[in-house]
């Protein structure tokens, strides 16, 4: 039976790229674990649509410009400029670009690329930003913008993967298209094996990549479970990956590097604002200062974490606004303004016009140690709180049909204020979908197509201040993320994040230089 | 040999397993779309990308309309298209499914083989030193989940020993070819199927044992044993194969659950198989994987029914004669 399985193993070989085989490497093999393993095939429409899968996808596919640990950097464009009276970029792209498969890259296959989107949408960038795109001549494109876009290097230029026209011209269906050809790109790497059971990935280094042949000769990704990745490190069958906080100090005992992420990702309190006594904006602010955020962290997070900011920008961000109300801890004040309200303490807990006050609060089983913090503090302020852990996609649900009081919930992208409105105005349960302050409204509008970025920061300055004194939702916290590596190579964490803002120190330049 | 009312029977139950499967998924709560992209930050969910996806997964068509083209498919031979996986839902499947044999069978095997053996011999001394060890040992083994045994097995072989590898089905571009391979297949297949091995050789152990203690028993052994045959003969022949046949509705009850059953063991090992493919499906809302899975449970299932149906007269002929 086992020999029969052997065939099963080998995964199909891809074409090998006579122009891709380095000679002289000066690492010859770096391995890079995660517990997932499989992110799909590494092309723009069949990576799967997180962090991991696009960074897999950006070491073969390049975008007009890119960014290294602290500033944005050119890459398939050497040069860029805004024209604000024709709302359009103009890019100058380097001409001495090709192709995986030898042909010459140019100005066309830009203008494909954003061509091709209009049709067929890529997961990650949003397509009504770019009107048209015009090819100048054969190395300078032009793009035209249908409104100010202020993150626009982050979002599109520096997202968007540009694709080979020669290729993908007359793909009807993208998100099938598996072939070898799907992976050709003009990056450092290609893709040697790719296998969906086992999660692993090989890349083998572009000799005549144009910024000089990449450092490592093979990148491979390898799936370990998350409890085995310090394990897997220690032994040296791993050169990086991710790891608990727990372990921080035991990797680098054992001669790891460690690195951490700015902050990207926050829990939050998010509060049925629709829901009477959850409508009063008082009542809100009542339930922030029953709320430790210092003590939370210590406990729940073992203090691997920042306590919230209520205006949800962390502290360690360019954008965040020091003068955000915080609502330091004073369960005294809570009460206060709940008596204000009308509400009077009996046996422990607050009551008003003869019902005891309670609320439901939901959260998935991640969360339970939070949501018993939560409940525990809003207990002691007299709030009567029924704390209920649900399986994810059930919270999801009741949150979205607004069948909830309380619940704690989840999410990343806060490199770049354009997340601002999506989380608090837009539609989808991990928005406060808050609309009802018309200030704010227009304050989120307008910190999007504010291409001034002194401008537009003090229009995200003043969005953290409403918005804390709102709180349709409440950042309890911003956990600390942990890779260990080997040193072999620098890993870093980009600027704001790889792309719009994946928190992983994965960036291919890292491979290159 | 097989009634006409028994084929009906099971034809009947596969529709009815058909409709369940289709409909069972899509009542749990939270639909594909933000199973999928909903959480991620970075997605850029514009209304046209949306549109577009309710599309692809024809999640716009009433649900009678769904179930049509889920029937038609079937019948082609089709499993669907897993939305997460961007690919065919059996292709997906028949990845990792070689895995999970090779993993269940062989632990399987082991277990029932162990299981048996050491039951006979064990019902056949009772009372004695050895019947009391293994009773105590093998019980205290079964109360253990199979997960648990696994990471205290890994913990100690791979983590702290450093003889087994820590996750994996193989060492993945390590460039073996031949007999190395199989041999780093069996390395890595260790561990996992020791875990099985153990938390299930319980069962089959105590039912044997059990079950040896009555057929001892019976006149027929005496009758046996009044004819002179070898201890061998008694023991295995007559004593054991009367023996066997609640271990063999066990073993496949056991196969039936084959893909669910080493779940927790594939997640602890990074094991590519079907039951760690379940669970990412069940997460993403993916329901042609989930449906797809399920079917090939419920077809196992029947199948192994029908096998036991069939091996229950060859070991023990009276059972023919009981309708």
């Amino acid at each position: 039976m086992q020999k029969l399985l052997i065939p099963a193993v080998i995964v199909v070989a891809l074409l090998a790229f006579p122009s891709c085989t380095a000679e002289t490497p000066e690492i010859s093999s770096y391995t890079i674990a995660d517990s997932t393993g499989d992110w799909g095939y590494p092309s723009p429409y069949t990576h799967y649509s997180r962090g991991p899968g696009y960074t897999r996808m950006s070491f073969i596919f390049e975008t007009l410009v890119w960014k290294d640990a602290s500033s944005f950097i050119p890459q398939l464009a050497e040069e860029w400029e805004y024209i604000a009276e024709e709302n359009a970029y103009i890019f100058e792209l380097r001409d001495d670009v090709s192709w995986h498969d030898g042909t010459q890259f140019t100005a066309d296959d830009v203008v494909f690329t954003f061509d091709y989107t209009q049709q067929h949408p890529y997961q990650l960038v949003d397509n009504s930003i770019v009107e048209v795109a015009e090819a100048i001549d054969e190395y300078t494109v032009k793009l035209y913008l249908t409104r100010p876009y202020a993150p626009f290097l982050q979002d599109v230029a520096g997202t968007q993967p540009i694709m080979p026209r020669h290729i993908w011209e007359g793909i009807e269906e993208p998100e099938k298209f598996a072939a070898p050809e799907a992976v050709i790109g003009t990056g450092p790497y290609t893709l040697a094996d790719y296998s969906k059971e086992h999660g692993s990935y090989l890349y083998k280094a572009c000799e005549d990549y144009y910024l000089g042949t990449p450092v490592v000769d093979e990148i491979k990704f390898v799936r370990v479970s998350a409890e085995m990745i310090p394990a897997a490190l220690k032994e040296g069958s791993i050169s990086a990956g991710d790891i608990p906080p727990e372990v921080v100090s035991e990797m680098e005992e054992a001669g790891l590097t460690i690195i951490t992420a700015p902050v990207a990702w926050n829990a939050k309190l998010t509060i049925n604002h629709h829901r009477d006594p959850l409508s009063s904006r008082q009542f809100r602010q009542a339930l922030a200062y029953a709320i430790d955020r210092e003590a939370l962290v210590q406990i729940t997070q073992r203090g691997h974490a920042l306590a919230g900011s209520p205006g949800m920008i962390p502290p360690t961000s360019d954008w965040y606004n020091p003068d955000t109300p915080q609502y330091e801890y004073d369960p005294a004040k809570a009460i206060r303004l709940l008596e204000e309200l009308g509400y009077g303490l009996e046996d422990g807990y607050f009551i008003r016009d003869g019902e005891v006050l309670e609320l439901e609060l939901l959260a998935t089983a991640d969360f339970k140690e939070v949501g018993q913090f939560i409940m525990q503090q809003l207990e002691e302020a007299g709030i009567k709180i029924d704390f209920r852990t649900l399986e994810a996609k059930t919270v999801d649900a009741k949150v979205e049909a607004w069948d909830f009081d309380l619940a704690i919930y989840g999410h990343g992208g806060l490199y770049e204020p354009s997340i601002l409105k999506r989380v608090i105005m837009d539609e989808g349960f991990n928005s406060a979908r808050y609309t009802s302050n018309e200030t704010l409204n227009q304050l989120l509008q307008a910190q999007l197509t504010e291409m001034d970025s002194e401008k537009r920061k003090d229009l995200v300055f003043q969005i953290q201040e409403v918005y804390a004194q709102d709180l349709p939702a409440l950042t309890l916290y911003y956990p600390k993320w942990y890779w260990a590596h080997d040193g072999n190579v620098n890993l870093f964490y980009t600027m704001d994040g790889i792309a719009s803002g994946v928190p992983i120190p994965l960036n291919r330049m890292t491979f290159v230089e | 040999m097989f009634s006409k009312r028994s084929v009906i029977t099971y034809v009947i139950a596969f529709i009815l397993i058909l409709l369940l499967n289709f409909l069972l998924p899509r009542m749990m709560p939270g639909d594909p779309l933000t199973a999928i992209y909903g959480d991620e930050a970075l997605v850029a969910m514009t209304p046209e990308l949306e549109a577009e996806l309710v599309e692809r997964f024809a999640l716009d068509q009433p649900l009678w309309q769904q179930l049509g083209a889920y029937f038609v498919a079937l019948f082609q031979g089709e499993l669907g298209y897993s939305y997460y996986y961007n690919a065919p839902v059996l292709s997906v499947i028949l990845g990792r499914l070689p895995w999970t044999l090779l993993l269940v069978g062989t632990s399987l095997l082991l277990s029932t083989i162990l299981g048996i053996v050491l039951g006979i011999e064990s019902g056949w001394r009772r009372g004695s030193r050895t019947d009391r060890t293994l009773l105590a040992g093998l019980m205290s083994l079964n109360g253990f989940p199979d997960f648990f045994l696994g990471m205290l097995l890994l913990i100690a072989f791979g983590v702290i020993l450093g003889v087994f590898p820590l996750a994996g089905a193989l060492t993945p571009y390590s460039g073996l070819s031949g007999l190395a391979l199989l041999l780093d297949v069996l390395r890595h297949l260790f561990l996992p199927v020791a875990a099985l091995t153990l938390a299930h050789l319980g069962d089959s152990y105590l039912l044997t044992r059990n079950t040896m203690i009555t057929v001892l028993k019976e006149p027929y052994m005496l009758t046996a044993k009044a004819k002179g045959l070898s201890q061998r003969l008694l023991k295995y022949r007559h004593a054991g194969r009367n023996s066997m046949l609640p271990v063999v509705t066990r073993t496949g009850i056991w196969m039936g659950r084959v893909v669910t059953g080493t779940l927790f063991v594939e997640l602890v090992f990074a094991y590519p198989g079907v039951g760690y493919l379940t669970y990412e499906a069940l997460l993403a809302r993916d329901y042609p994987i989930i449906q797809g899975v399920f079917l090939m449970v419920a077809i196992s299932v029947l199948v192994v029914n029908f096998l036991i149906d069939l091996s229950y007269p060859k070991l023990d002929p009276r059972v023919s004669y009981a309708y």
